[in-house]
């Protein structure tokens, strides 16, 4: 039967069990759309492309599954750009189709065209201009498979609007295999993981660091298993935070710039680091030269191209982390390990264990008090800056996927409309946004689409007046001169909220009052403007240019 | 090891846009591609690109590993002097007057290259060898007043039985 292009590519992508597409229309996107009414597959209709590209990452890290989103060709192409490339860095599978000029007017400078291939180039795992319907099957069933395998992440197909429109006999498309490398044995273990349980079962003062490839291989209760039965501490990135539960009591914290102090001062003194799934981002390391100077370095990643980049390993292996630690556990030998865990069990009683809520001042206590009011499965969302801190450091991850946060790219922007597509990913699942007044006025159209859709996101929004993480680097790196940063407080953010229809309230952050319970018995989407003084930072901070135990704000000596 | 040249193979599958991400790999890292060559193998729907780059020891692990996470990119191999064949060929478009005109076709037997035009006030040779054969010829050469010159890069196969 003959098919047009757009028929076809709906239907495979409910083949590949798509059931939500984030998008907005333009001309030459409008084949898809006009096809999107007789397919099952639900469009949600953003404000802006950027945030489709956002709620389809938020989706997609919240179930899982690929995200995808729509945008036509020129500006609503270019306008998916910093949603793809905070998807690539943190490696969320995504696919982003993108409208086209027609195939004859492609290179002529067309009303609406640009190459967002070659823009896209750096910031996707690969990409595909379709130029006839009969390869649109195959192509975005390669597409699913790229963005899903290995370290996943972003896959464009550009589609150019008469390829969409034209019509094709539809022959079945049997399952698709992605062009296999020459080279690529996909390294066996041999003999690696032994000696990495060699070198752990040696150890006197092991640590494993998770990153957030431990949750993309779904390898938490395996890591889990491995932490318990050796005894092991362990510390996270920021992208590997909830692989293992936070209350679990061998969690030191998360590493590095604005990490906790325990984490970074362990690694430090560790004498061997399992790394599984984290690829030693500057955040972590700070100072790679001085970074666990003691230790011997084992990592084990799906993506050879994160072994060795930063940190040269002793020894290393290209793997999927769960297979790995499916093989590794049982060689794990049962320790006690009482000398390295009483002290850190020292270090943590002089660091004080209630020292993370100082040290997040006000928002840290607000943060807890809003987790305590919200049901167990509760998603929280970050956007970027001092709220990203406050909340990846006080909230208690109890789910692998009950936290989401823009860690790579740092995209200020993304926690609102990342949260609509947390919350159309995982209806069943409440769902609250942190976010600081800077980055909720990126992408504030949102409160439009979440209000239309009437999604019930509960939003927190810092509101300091200023950039706050900014001012603290100015505050202590550049003389305290506060140039650029004010944002100031003529907006009022609760009126703004009701004009969009959404319920709001304001409360200062020492004394929210019943403003939490009142957001949490909202029915509907419900905003809260959480008042803090612009003093309020966060500690201990590495200074640019020092290693993890040089803090500022850390203990003395 | 320092910085020398390294010259590195790579299957592609022949495919528009293939080019532009592999020289791209080579841009964000920061490096020069100083010659390139690109053509279809055996089977068309393979090209093998032949580059050369100034580079640290740390290059080939870099480069490999970046190249390789394109989906286009079939394999990567650095190729090593002594274990493979390297040759590159050579245009060179050269200005005569009388005496320079008897003088090339004199001495252009002593070097294994070819006159493969010949004008009264211009000729054009071709060489084809090693990198030092071709240097050898254009210093030669340069006294008589090289106009233009066209370069393949270099070309390279590894020996068959050589193991890297």
């Amino acid at each position: 039967m003959e098919k047009t292009g757009a028929e076809i590519l709906l239907q495979t992508l409910r083949e590949e069990g798509v059931d939500v597409i984030f998008g907005y229309p333009g001309a030459n996107s409008l084949p898809i759309h006009d096809s999107l009414d007789e397919s099952p597959i639900r469009h949600y209709l953003v404000r802006h492309e950027q945030a489709a590209a956002h709620a389809a990452d938020g989706y997609a890290r919240a179930t899982g599954r690929v995200g995808v989103c729509l945008g036509t060709s020129g500006p609503g192409a270019t306008n998916l750009v910093t949603g793809i490339a905070t998807a690539y860095m943190d490696s969320t599978p995504m696919l982003v189709l993108t409208g086209q000029v027609t195939t004859e007017l492609l290179g002529s400078d067309a009303f609406q065209e640009t190459d967002i291939i070659g823009i896209t180039m750096p910031i996707t795992k690969h990409s595909y201009l379709v130029s006839d319907p009969g390869e649109i099957a195959s192509t975005v069933k390669q597409a699913f498979g790229i963005a899903r395998g290995g370290r996943p992440g972003p896959v464009l197909i550009d589609l150019p609007r008469n390829v969409m429109a034209a019509k094709c006999e539809q022959s079945g498309v049997k399952n698709i295999t992605i062009p296999k490398k020459r080279n690529a044995r996909r390294k066996k273990d041999g003999g690696e993981l032994q000696r990495i349980a060699n070198y752990m079962n040696m150890s006197e003062r092991p640590v494993i660091l998770v990153g957030g490839g431990v949750k993309l291989a779904r390898a938490c209760e395996e890591l889990t298993g491995l932490i318990e039965k050796g005894n092991i501490p362990f510390v996270s990135t920021m992208m590997g935070i909830g692989s293992v539960r936070s209350s679990n009591g061998f969690n030191l914290g998360f590493i590095g710039t604005h990490g906790n102090e325990l984490a970074n001062r362990i690694v430090h003194d560790a004498d061997f680091i399992l790394t599984v799934g984290a690829r030693f981002s500057d955040r972590s390391t700070s100072i790679v030269e001085e970074f666990a100077p003691l230790a011997t370095i084992a990592q084990i990643d799906i993506d050879p191209s994160s072994i060795g980049k930063v940190i040269k390993a002793d020894i290393s292996l290209v793997c999927d982390i769960r297979e790995a630690l499916t093989t590794l556990t049982p060689l794990a030998e049962r320790k006690g390990r009482g000398g390295w865990l009483s002290r850190i069990e020292k270090e943590r009683n002089v660091l004080g264990k209630d020292r993370s809520m100082k040290e997040c001042g006000p928002a840290g206590a607000f943060i807890r008090d809003v987790q305590t009011a919200m049901p167990e499965e509760t998603t929280a969302i970050t956007d970027v800056g001092l709220n990203q801190i406050w909340t990846v450091r006080s909230w208690e991850t109890r789910t692998p996927r009950g936290m989401i946060t823009p860690g790579g790219l740092g995209t200020m922007g993304f926690g609102l409309p990342a949260a609509m597509g947390v919350k159309i990913g995982v209806p069943d699942h409440d769902v609250v946004v942190f976010s600081g007044d800077g980055g909720f006025f990126m992408n504030i159209q949102e409160l439009a689409t979440i209000s239309y859709y009437n999604l019930p996101v509960k939003i927190v929004v810092f509101n300091n007046g200023h950039l706050g993480m900014i001012r603290q680097i100015q505050d202590l790196f550049y003389g305290a001169r506060f140039n650029d940063i004010e944002l100031g407080n003529k907006v009022d953010i609760v009126a703004v909220a009701k004009g969009f229809g959404i319920e709001a309230d304001r409360v200062p952050v020492e004394d929210p009052g019943a403003g939490i319970e009142k957001m949490c018995a909202a029915g509907g989407p419900f905003l809260l403007e959480v008042l803090v003084d612009p003093d309020t930072y966060v500690f201990p901070i590495i200074p640019p240019g020092r290693s993890n135990i040089d803090m500022i704000g850390g203990r003395q000596g | 090891m320092g910085m020398r040249e390294r010259i590195i193979a790579i299957l592609v599958n022949n495919k528009p846009g293939v080019l532009s991400r592999v020289a791209g790999v080579f841009g964000r890292l920061g490096y020069n591609i100083e010659s390139l060559c690109v053509a279809e193998t055996i089977s068309p729907e393979v090209s093998r690109i032949t580059s050369i780059t100034n580079a640290d020891s740390d290059f080939i692990d870099k480069v490999k590993k970046q190249l390789n996470r394109l989906v286009d990119v079939l394999d990567v191999t650095e190729l090593v002097p002594g274990q493979s064949a390297q040759r590159e060929m050579i245009l060179i478009g050269i200005n005569l007057d009388q005496k320079g005109r008897t003088e090339i076709v004199r001495s252009i037997g002593l070097f294994d290259c070819k006159i493969i035009s010949m004008r009264n006030d211009y000729c054009i040779i071709q060489v084809a060898g090693s990198r030092e054969e071709v240097e050898t010829v254009i210093n030669f050469l340069k006294p008589f007043g090289i106009d233009k010159i066209a370069r393949t890069g270099v070309l390279a196969l590894r020996y068959k039985d050589s193991v890297s």
